[in-house]
C-alpha cells in the first residue's frame, strides 16, 4: 500500500535511549479509478492548473485543489477517499523522496575523494586526478567516479514506524528521510 | 515559529513532565537513573546550571559541579529525558548572562554566585 506524504521535519523522543524521528504528514488523497489494487489518485500541491488537469478533475468530479495525479497501489476497491487502515498495523515503511539537489559537484563533495593539501606549493587541490591507465586499456573504465550532478534524484529508505497519529495523519518514522522539509514523496508499507 | 505538527508531537511527550522553571546560575539537584546490567539505581547529581539550550524535546541543560580534587565536571542532560526522575531547584543565583561559560576559568571564591533572596 502506498501513500503520498509531505516531509514535515525532524524531532526526537524523550525515551531512554532516545529515538530520532522524522515526521511525515499524509497528504489528502482521492482515489479516482481502481484496477486490481493499483489506482489513479489525485492530490493537491500548489495551484497549477491547465486544460488537461481541468479535464481530469471534471471526469472524476474533483475539487480544484486536487491538481496532481499519480498511480499508487491502494487498499480501496472503489473510488473515494484513500483507505488508511493498513497504516495502523504497519511496522516498517519504505519512503521515497527526491534528495536535495547539490548541482554540479566536484569529486571531493560528490564521492568523498580526499583531495590534496591546500598550500605549501601543491598544485593538486580538489581535482579528481588520474582517471585511468595508459595505452592499455586505452579507455576509461565504466563507473569511474567523476564530477557531475549531485542530488535531486529519487532515493528510497526503509524506516521503522515510531508512532502514527491517525487523527492528524502524522507518521513518525525512526531516523532520517531524504529531501527537504515540505517536499512530497511516497511511502510504501513494507511490513 | 516552529512547525505546529512538530510542536504537537513534542508537547504530547513533554506535557506530563514536571520540570521546574530555572535558568543559568541556579543550583539544581537531579535524580539520574543509572542502568548497570539489569540493575538500575538512582544517583543524584548536583551543580550549577551554566547553560540552557534548544527547544522542545531537544532542550538540554549543562550542569557544572566541582568534583573530587577540585576538578570541574560538566554534564549535559536532555531536560525531559526519562532517565531524570526529578529536578529540584536548590538555590536561585543572581547572574547577568544566559551562558555562564566564564565559570570555567574561575576557581575558588571567584566562582561563587550570589543568591537571590526573596
Amino acid at each position: 500500500m502506498e501513500y503520498i506524504v509531505e516531509k514535515i521535519g525532524m524531532s526526537r523522543t524523550i525515551t531512554v535511549p532516545a529515538v530520532p524521528v522524522t515526521l511525515l504528514k499524509l497528504v489528502d488523497t482521492k482515489v479516482c479509478e481502481v484496477t486490481d489494487g493499483t489506482a489513479i489518485v489525485a492530490y493537491g500541491s500548489g495551484k497549477k492548473s491547465n486544460k488537461a488537469i481541468a479535464g481530469k478533475q471534471k471526469q472524476y468530479s474533483l475539487e480544484a485543489n486536487f491538481n496532481r495525479f499519480a498511480t499508487l497501489s491502494v487498499a480501496n476497491t472503489e473510488a473515494g477517499d484513500i483507505d488508511l487502515t493498513p497504516l495502523a498495523e504497519a511496522k516498517v515503511l519504505k519512503t521515497s523522496m527526491t534528495t536535495k539537489g547539490r548541482g554540479f559537484a566536484g569529486v571531493v563533495k560528490r564521492w568523498n575523494f580526499g583531495g590534496g593539501p591546500g598550500s605549501h606549493g601543491h598544485r593538486f587541490h580538489r581535482t579528481g586526478g588520474s582517471i585511468g591507465n595508459c595505452e592499455w586499456p586505452g579507455r576509461v573504465m565504466k563507473g569511474r567516479k567523476m564530477a557531475g550532478q549531485m542530488g535531486n534524484v529519487k532515493v528510497t529508505v526503509k524506516n521503522e514506524i515510531v508512532s502514527y497519529d491517525a487523527e492528524n495523519g502524522i507518521l513518525a518514522v525512526k531516523g532520517s528521510v531524504p529531501g527537504a522539509n515540505g517536499g512530497l514523496g511516497r511511502v510504501k508499507v513494507a511490513r | 515559529m516552529r512547525n505546529k505538527y512538530i510542536e504537537n508531537f513534542e508537547n504530547a511527550q513533554i506535557s506530563e513532565k514536571n520540570v521546574p522553571d530555572f535558568r543559568a546560575g541556579d543550583t539544581v539537584r537531579l535524580a539520574v537513573t543509572i542502568k548497570e546490567g539489569d540493575k538500575s539505581r538512582v544517583q543524584s547529581y548536583e551543580g550549577v546550571c551554566i547553560a540552557l539550550h534548544g527547544t522542545g524535546t531537544g532542550r538540554t541543560m549543562t550542569i557544572r559541579k566541582i568534583g573530587a580534587n577540585g576538578i570541574g565536571i560538566e554534564r549535559i542532560f536532555p531536560m525531559y529525558t526519562d532517565s531524570i526522575s526529578e529536578i529540584k531547584v536548590i538555590r536561585r543565583g543572581r547572574v547577568r548572562r544566559a551562558k555562564l561559560y566564564y565559570l570555567r576559568d574561575l576557581a575558588g571564591k571567584k566562582a561563587r554566585i550570589k543568591e537571590i533572596r526573596r
